[in-house]
């Protein structure tokens, strides 16, 4: 089985539509107004991606999607990416809109998917709290029930384009147990009808993406809105974090590879000494590093998005694996990026920033890359027992025979 | 794209699968299996039969075209037999670096030449070496100081090479020779065949930090070479030496798993690791369960799969013809550097047991780990130093001027 990692006709026709369309309505000038704008969303912009049909494009037809696939929608992310694009589309996407084609209602896809495609719906999710963490026992927001409803209190952080959200998918505890990741229930919420939910803007470092405080005071969601199973929200979240971290990895193989074009073209133009900075060998060679580690993070991020869209067994350790180096690999990029500059680099009307911020805060999303190692170090243990490699080991002096006869 | 497998693929794996099976060595793939003492005699013997033995069944020689003793497959089950037997992780060929001559030959040989040399390189019947590097010309290749003098019709060559891996076993070298030493440098060198039988060739082995000498100082005292062994025109050895190196840099023709561009079996390949450092015990603490290790080991695994990945990626780019050669840099750094890494990890993780060598009675596996440890260090050094590729990729991938020395 060998997975093939070129494009084929229609996503290199995707790919140049997206460079040319980012290029033409989101200019890195567009970029810098919409950072200054409180939402940071442009309801102008998100109609035309709309049109072009970017917002259902891994949604099925019948909801008025484009019915693309997951590799698909990396090549777009990749773009988005490069741009430092401010947009809601991973929120909206992939924190409400795959999940409810995946685990939705009839009658949920059937209301919200539609409004996805034709751009009405802005969504996002509701999960981080305190820690900042995505992991189960840091879900601490409750819902209770009353009623047909349940009424939900506390409070969320990290919560991106909570004020332009029309929609909020929202992780809450209805039932503590034992087990962390039992009793976590989603609800869909509307946000345009309802009271008691305040959406406070964070002070945050990349403000290409607006990130909000949102407090819950007794908000009533009617039980019709959960999303799957009631107490059985988070095999649903593991869903979202699989796809959104081969996403955020997408976007950040695109956000190191324009911050690295960007350094290699200012070696070639700067003067010092009498001659360009690129000649030095100083800087060669930490950019050849650079070009090696973005080749490596291009093929495991498309490794990654290929078995997705397969369905492969080893889809996890993939992402997880691709995550973890994309993140090393671009943090590396950008911070070589503003070095390389020079002072220019550490400007605030330099670029280098926001790529270095959208990396960074990229990286952290869903587990960084020590986390993704450690998940991938669990992944090990497992092929280990599969594969019965062991066999009785000894050494003298140094070690014992720890694990004898394992297999 | 994932294929399904067709029926004739699928045959020819089991075919495969059945083969090795019947041909392995005895005990191959457990404790019990015991290689032959490498760089001996003994060692080469065996490597060459293995060889041969794959050639004859087929699985071997895919790289040239019929009429020069190659076999002609489709892309797929040449794919095929490699996974197969990357899978099972056939026993290493003979040393010969025969594969840097065929680069040459195909490239700039004539008819005559390339039927006359390379099938025997196909079924590693005759073994080469590569006498490039001079004591002042390793790096700064061009440098080359070894003169040709024309005689009638032979040229009478005198100077020196060194760290010329495998001479003990060549039959035959490739050598680029002053001819010219009024002409410019890149257009002074011509670039040579020769036997290694013929008088005045010697070779004196040069013994390495892993105690074993797979490299020689070699040394040509008046050592006649027909004028019918030059490759490429008068002159034009440099070029003829580039793409030797670009060839080198790129692994070569190597049988089994690294041809296939497949280091690993399992998702990740480092089963071995986590075995040693499941059985790894330092001051009460198994080496898997410290963070230190465990992160190092998984992310030696990342970068396996991000090797194989970019693999594949590379193949379809070479297949639509958008690669320029250059990109070998790339692979060819990070995996020497990788093993590098991987057997720096290994010595600190067994801690004062990396010390015994091979014949210690204490010694692990044999020694393999220190050998490796101490082998991987010429990793870096061999087939152009990491710092050249690195100026490679800077200057020919990426565009940047020539350094500034
Ligand atoms: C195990 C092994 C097997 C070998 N087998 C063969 C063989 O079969 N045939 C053969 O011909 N040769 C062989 N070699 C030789 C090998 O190709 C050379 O050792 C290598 O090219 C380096 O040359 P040098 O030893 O002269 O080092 P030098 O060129 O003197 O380099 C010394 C140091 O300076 C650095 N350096 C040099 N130039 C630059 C530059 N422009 N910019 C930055 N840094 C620079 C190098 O990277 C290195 O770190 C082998 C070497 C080893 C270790």
């Amino acid at each position: 089985m060998a997975i093939e990692f070129g494009l084929n006709e229609e996503q290199e026709m995707l790919k140049t539509m997206a460079r040319d369309f980012l290029a033409n309505e989101c200019p890195m000038s567009r970029v810098r107004e919409l950072m200054e704008d409180e939402t940071g969303f442009s309801a102008d912009l998100w109609k035309k991606m709309a049109e072009v049909g970017w917002l259902g494009l891994v949604l099925p037809e019948e909801y008025g999607g484009a019915g693309m696939n997951f590799r698909d929608l990396t090549i777009l992310l990749d773009e988005m990416g490069r741009q430092v694009f401010p947009s809601p589309f991973i929120s909206t996407l992939l924190y409400v809109g795959m999940p409810i084609l995946a685990f939705g209602t009839d009658e949920q896809k059937n209301d919200i998917l539609p409004k996805i495609c034709s751009g009405e719906a802005v969504c996002t999710m509701a999960a981080l709290e305190d820690d900042g963490d995505w992991w189960a026992d840091s879900i601490k927001v409750r819902a209770d029930r009353r009623g047909d409803n349940y009424v939900i209190n506390g409070t969320k952080l990290f919560v991106p384009d909570a004020k332009s959200a029309d929609y909020m998918l929202i992780a809450a505890r209805t039932k503590r147990t034992e087990d962390p990741e039992e009793g976590i229930t989603l609800f869909l919420l509307d946000t345009r009808e309802v009271w008691g939910m305040l959406a406070t803007p964070l002070k945050t470092m990349d403000e290409t993406r607006k990130l909000y405080e949102v407090t819950f005071m007794n908000v009533p969601i009617p039980e019709k809105n959960i999303l799957g199973e009631l107490h059985q929200g988070w095999p649903i979240m593991k869903y979202i974090e699989l796809h959104t971290t081969a996403a955020l990895c997408a976007e950040m193989v695109g956000a190191g590879e324009r911050a690295f074009e960007m350094t290699v073209e200012y070696l070639k133009e700067r003067v010092a000494f009498g001659v360009v900075i690129g000649s030095f060998q100083a800087l060669q060679h930490r950019a050849a590093d650079l070009a090696i580690g973005l080749e490596y993070s291009r093929s495991l991020m498309e490794w990654a998005a290929e078995n997705i869209k397969e369905g492969h067994p080893d889809t996890a350790t993939s992402v997880a694996m691709a995550k973890s180096f994309c993140g090393d690999t671009c943090k590396k990029v950008v911070a070589e990026g503003i070095q390389m500059h020079g002072g220019i680099g550490f400007t605030w009307d330099h670029d280098m920033h926001l790529y270095f911020k959208r990396v960074w805060v990229d990286d952290n999303a869903f587990g960084d890359s020590i986390y993704q190692r450690e998940l991938v170090a669990k992944a090990l243990d497992e092929i280990h027992q599969l594969s019965g490699y062991g066999r009785w080991r000894r050494m003298p002096g140094v070690t014992g025979a720890v694990g004898q006869g394992m297999m | 794209m994932v294929s399904e497998e067709s029926e004739r693929l699928q045959a020819l794996r089991q075919e495969v699968r059945t083969w090795l099976r019947e041909n392995l060595p005895e005990g191959w793939g457990t404790p019990a299996y015991v290689p032959p003492p490498r760089g001996t005699a003994e060692g080469q013997a065996a490597g060459k039969e293995w060889s041969k033995k794959l050639y004859d069944a087929g699985y071997t020689g895919f790289t040239v075209p019929k009429e020069y003793g190659g076999i002609e497959r489709p892309r797929e089950e040449q794919a095929v037999i490699r996974e197969e037997m990357a899978r099972t992780g056939t026993p290493p060929g003979a040393a010969t670096l025969g594969y840097l001559a065929v680069a040459a030959l195909m490239r700039y040989g004539t008819e005559e030449q390339k039927k006359r040399w390379i099938p025997k390189i196909m079924t590693n019947e005759e073994c080469w070496c590569e006498c490039f590097s001079e004591p002042n010309a390793g790096s700064d290749l061009a440098n080359i100081q070894k003169t040709g003098v024309r005689d009638g019709d032979e040229w009478v060559v005198n100077g020196q090479s060194v760290w010329t891996s495998s001479s003990k076993f060549a039959d035959w070298g490739i050598v680029p020779v002053r001819t010219d030493v009024n002409a410019p440098r890149h257009r002074n060198l011509s670039f040579f065949v020769f036997d290694c039988t013929t008088p005045g060739f010697s070779v004196k082995p040069l013994r390495q930090m892993t105690g074993d000498a797979e490299f020689s100082e070699t040394f040509f005292d008046d050592v006649r070479i027909p004028h019918g062994n030059m490759i490429g025109a008068e002159g034009q050895g440099w070029y003829v030496a580039m793409t030797v190196l670009e060839a080198e840099r790129g692994g070569g023709m190597r049988i089994g798993e690294a041809a296939a561009g497949i280091t690993v079996t399992t998702l990740g390949g480092v089963d071995n690791f986590v075995e040693l450092a499941k059985n790894t015990k330092r001051r009460d603490m198994v080496a898997w369960d410290d963070p230190l290790f465990r992160q190092r080991i998984a992310q030696f695994a990342i970068e396996n799969e991000a090797i194989r990945a970019s693999t594949q990626r590379m193949r379809v780019k070479a297949m639509k013809g958008q690669l320029t050669g250059h990109e070998q840099s790339i692979t060819s750094t990070y995996r020497r550097e990788k093993n590098q890494r991987q057997a720096n990890m290994v010595a600190e993780m067994i801690g004062a047991s990396i010390q015994y060598m091979r014949g210690d009675p204490r010694a692990l596996d044999d020694g393999s780990w220190t050998y490796t440890f101490l082998r991987s260090r010429g990793n870096t050094i061999e087939t152009g130093t990491t710092e050249i590729n690195r100026g490679i990729i800077a200057e020919r991938l990426l565009g940047l001027p020539r350094t500034r020395m």
